[in-house]
């Protein structure tokens, strides 16, 4: 069977009910989608199947065949990160990390369409993505960033947007 | 109208490091031949960012930029020993360790440093990667010279270890009593939870979580924040979602997937604001105290609280589940004593009330 994964056309030997995320990471080595739940409950192996988001733990690969695959490996191109990407970093969205290809696929299908910043709107598109460590706040900020064509020096880091210090004197 | 809001507040006082202490870390620092800083230290990143803290603490205790120092945590063998990433240790004590480690390598850098600009270490500082002379800025020599003549013409390796430990506090076996304090370095955090509750459905809401943490010196602002906003959507499902077995009223009914485990999504987000009050330590490094696992503890009794604020009525089991809240509800419309705080049912008595016992001591008292 013949898939195309980012582009380049992949031969697989797996079986066609073989879920595409153990294809992907075991057969083909692509690992950025993660196997988490493999119960389509996390989101975090989510992969673009012709532009839409779907959860590769899910998805036998005769469901893929002559489709297009994308994963966080297809997003770069020349060494340029996509501004999704930048924001990520700039605005801290990643602690542990293991959510985050998912959150990003996501969030680019969201953003190829045409997405606002709308909080609303973001949160319905990725709801159903599962965050451990950020509490979803910097994740929402990155995506609204890019939705709003943002971009970032990421020799700088990012200054926090909803917090007040104040210092104490002994 | 079926939704009344409410507000509380909670507050929590939090500990660095393990209680009663006796929990090391260790760090070793080695100064490459061009001035670039190697350090080894166990302390684990799971993505609370203790790399990028540690590597900020060397950068600023040796005076050079960040991006010279490289943390190596591949392995835990080859790092020096670390009792381990969790009871909010990280920056506290692993990061004493590596700026007791980096004040050692600093102080071999500027002991050569003065030997090689012949002028006394006590008058010389490192700014920014270059030994300069206090005072006269033109009489300097770069860390990166000095970490080259030290290989190349001493034949010495410039390197510092550090240990982080507080001594173990025994306690007397009898009266439980210590000798040393066995904690060290505590944080004070509030949440203040604003919350609408539906009394039709028992649903709850929580519209804005407003947060104060002292956590003594925030060495870096933007992952602290990220501390904050994580703890408090882990204390938002701790109060109202989570639960490891869902389904009532028995355990074989637990969930037998991931999904039946309600963690908050995106969409539970609330307005978040969050405050850090720099009130510094005076043994953390640069007056760091911990943020870690206390970012998850305030907000459960502040919203149970709002709760009780928006319909009047104490739910005192988490998560507060809408069959909870109606249960509650029911019991308070049919004239059920009222659960307490601490999740008994509390009927007045007026002889064991304090002002009994007063009026009776000072009857006593006069009768004498």
């Amino acid at each position: 069977m013949n898939i195309t994964i980012n582009g380049t056309s992949r031969i697989v030997n797996a079986g066609p009910l073989t879920p595409l995320l153990h294809v992907l990471r075991e057969e083909l080595d692509v690992l950025s989608p993660k196997a988490g739940c493999q119960q389509g409950g996390c989101g975090t192996c989510t992969v673009l199947v012709n532009g839409e988001p779907r959860r590769s733990c899910l998805l036998p690969i005769a469901a893929v065949e002559g489709a297009e695959v994308r994963t966080v490996e297809g997003l770069a191109s020349g060494g340029k990160l996509t501004p999704v990407q930048e924001a990520w970093i700039h605005h801290y969205a990643a602690q542990c990390g293991f959510c985050t290809s998912g959150f990003l696929m996501a969030a680019t299908a969201y953003l190829e369409k045409g997405g606002s910043d709308d909080h609303a709107e973001i949160a319905a598109a990725l709801g159903g993505h599962v965050c451990r460590c950020t509490g979803y706040v910097k994740i929402y900020d990155a995506v609204a960033a890019a939705a709003r064509g943002e971009s970032f020096d990421l020799a700088t880091t990012a200054a926090g947007s909803r917090t007040t210090i104040r210092g104490v004197e002994l | 109208m079926t939704k009344h809001q409410g507000r509380g507040i909670a507050a929590i006082e939090y500990p660095t490091g393990m209680n009663q202490n006796g929990d090391p870390s260790q760090a070793w620092i080695k100064l490459k031949m061009d001035g670039r800083v190697d350090v080894f230290a166990g302390t684990v990143d799971i993505g609370q960012g203790s790399k990028t803290i540690h590597s900020q603490i060397v950068a600023d205790t040796l005076g050079v930029p960040m991006d010279w120092v490289t943390m190596d945590t591949s392995n835990t063998d080859s790092s020096a020993f670390c009792m381990g990433t969790f009871a909010s240790r990280g920056t506290f004590i692993g990061g004493n360790a590596v700026r007791l480690a980096a004040e050692k390598v600093r102080g071999r850098i500027l002991e050569i440093g003065g030997e090689l600009l012949e002028i006394d270490p006590g008058d010389l500082e490192i700014i920014d990667g270059e030994v300069v002379a206090k005072g006269s800025p033109d009489k300097k020599i770069g860390v990166g010279d000095i970490a080259g003549a030290a290989t190349f013409v001493k034949g010495e390796l410039i390197s510092g270890q550090g240990t982080a430990l507080k001594e173990y506090a025994t306690l007397d076996p009898e009266t439980g009593a210590v000798t040393i304090p066995p904690h060290s370095a505590i944080s004070y955090a509030a949440c203040a939870a604003e919350v609408e509750v539906d009394v039709e459905t028992g649903d709850v809401r929580v519209l804005k979580l407003t947060q104060v943490y002292d956590v003594g010196c925030a060495i870096n602002p933007t992952m602290v924040e990220g501390q904050i906003e994580g703890g408090a959507i882990q204390g938002l499902g701790l109060g109202l979602l989570e639960n490891c077995y869902p389904y009532y009223p028995s355990a074989e009914h637990r969930g037998g997937q991931f999904g039946s485990y309600l963690a908050p999504s995106m969409e539970d987000l609330p307005e978040l604001e969050c405050i850090i009050l720099e009130n510094p330590s005076a043994d953390g490094p640069f007056g760091a105290k911990a943020i870690g696992e206390m970012a998850n503890n305030a907000q459960p009794p502040a919203i149970a609280a709002a709760i009780y604020d928006a319909v009047g009525i104490w739910v005192t089991e988490l998560p507060i589940t809408p069959e909870k809240v109606l249960r509650a509800l029911e019991a308070k419309a049919a004239g059920q004593p009222e659960s307490t705080r601490d999740g008994k049912v509390v009927r007045y008595d007026e002889a064991l009330s304090m002002s009994s016992f007063q009026a009776a001591e000072s009857a006593v008292r006069f009768a004498v």
